[in-house]
């Protein structure tokens, strides 16, 4: 009869074991399933999609600004689609194994001199980490316009510009090493507000009138404008 | 008699919930106090997010392709990766072109290193982190020089 007695609550016993067993396996997995994220790359991930993103658009400004630099007569109007052609081969170069694909969808090349623009639409593959079809569209462009010009002396005029980029804002920050006039330097730039709030440049230069502007921004883009009569 | 027999076992049972709780709560005390080793694979992703951060916050701003490109201001690179990363962190960056052929680090004056080659090669951690310039613009006379002109930066970057 004793022997019996003893045997109770080996189940109730076991069944509680079972039970911490399976609470701490639980812990674990859970832990696992937390920090997985944590320690899964995914900063090396956007940031090799951010690297391919702001070189791609870098190739834009860079066709661009060797566009528009040409000298008149021998601009290579297919200058964007083959920088796109070479950037595209070169990335499986550079990052050999992850399977980068870069797909151009279209692109093109905005000519006018006033307002020269670069579009283009890209798809991007990239196998390594499951990547399919990451679509982003990038354009950069540089736009002149000549508002006004007035003259102090016969020689000694001040010109009025507008400069604007691709986001829609005045580029600030141009000096007079950004500007020229009639293929000459100019004196002096001086940033100031016009009566709508934006940004205009005063252009101070010796020479003659009519006058050409040309503009240079900080990434090497030219946009051309001219003005051929004084603001009264 | 029935009801003494029911209730024989039940210090065994609360004698095992004792034992179960004292196992839970030492398996949690240890997770949260344990000084956990620096895994080798935790260390390496965490030096190449660092490295990979750094690259592409410098491109960003406008600084890493101006900087590449002008031989002259590798020096300079080299003060902005340095101020970039903590003190305790090491490292070697090297360009290349697209034939494979190293642009810098030939010589002193052309390496973009903060420690010496032997913090390097005695580091048990040394990450690696592949970057890539398409080209730069730079101006030449009164116009720029706009050509396609990619470059391979690898930063092996470790901790002292």
């Amino acid at each position: 009869m004793k022997p019996k007695k003893e045997k109770r609550g080996q189940f109730i016993i076991i069944a509680v074991l079972l039970a911490a067993i399976m609470i701490v396996s639980i812990g674990a997995i859970m832990h696992t399933a937390v920090t997985y994220y944590k320690h899964e790359p995914w900063e090396e991930y956007s940031t090799l999609i951010g690297d391919i993103e702001i070189n791609t658009r870098r190739l834009l400004e860079l066709s661009l600004a060797n566009y528009t630099n040409s000298v008149i007569g021998e601009e290579d109007e297919t200058i964007l689609d083959t920088n796109i052609e070479k950037w595209q081969n070169d990335l499986t170069k550079i990052y050999p194994g992850s399977g980068i694909v870069l797909n151009c969808l279209s692109s093109s090349l905005q000519t006018n001199i006033r307002n020269p623009r670069a579009t283009a639409d890209f798809k991007l593959y990239i196998t390594e980490i499951g990547l399919s079809g990451y679509e982003f569209s990038l354009t950069t462009s540089l736009s002149l316009a000549v508002t006004g010009a007035t003259n102090s002396t016969s020689t000694d005029y001040t010109i009025t510009a507008v400069v604007i980029s691709e986001s829609g804002n005045p580029v600030p920050k141009l000096n007079k090493n950004n500007f020229m006039i009639n293929d000459a330097p100019v004196t002096s730039v001086h940033p100031s507000l016009d009566e709508s709030n934006d940004l205009v440049y005063n252009i101070n230069y010796q020479g003659t009138f009519p006058a050409k502007v040309e503009v240079w921004d900080q990434r090497g883009i030219r946009a051309e404008d001219s003005i051929f009569s004084l603001t009264p | 008699m029935r009801n003494l027999r029911e209730t024989k076992g039940q210090m065994r049972v609360i004698e095992t919930i004792l034992a179960a709780s004292i196992i839970l709560a030492a398996v949690s005390f240890v997770g949260v106090l344990a000084a956990r080793p620096t895994s080798p694979g935790y260390e390496m992703t965490d030096l190449e997010k660092m490295g990979y951060s750094a690259l592409h916050d410098l491109d960003q701003q406008g600084l890493l392709a101006s900087l590449v490109y002008n031989k002259g201001k590798w020096s300079d690179l080299r003060t902005a990766l340095k101020i970039t990363f903590p003190v305790d962190v090491y490292f070697n960056l090297t360009i290349y072109d697209l034939s494979g052929s190293k642009l810098n680090g030939e010589t002193e004056e052309t390496q973009i290193i903060y420690g010496d080659s032997a913090t390097f090669s005695d580091a048990k951690n040394v990450g690696s982190v592949t970057y890539c310039l398409s080209g730069f613009a730079t101006p030449t006379g009164t116009r720029y020089e706009a050509d396609y002109d990619p470059v391979i930066l690898v930063l092996l970057i470790t901790r002292g």
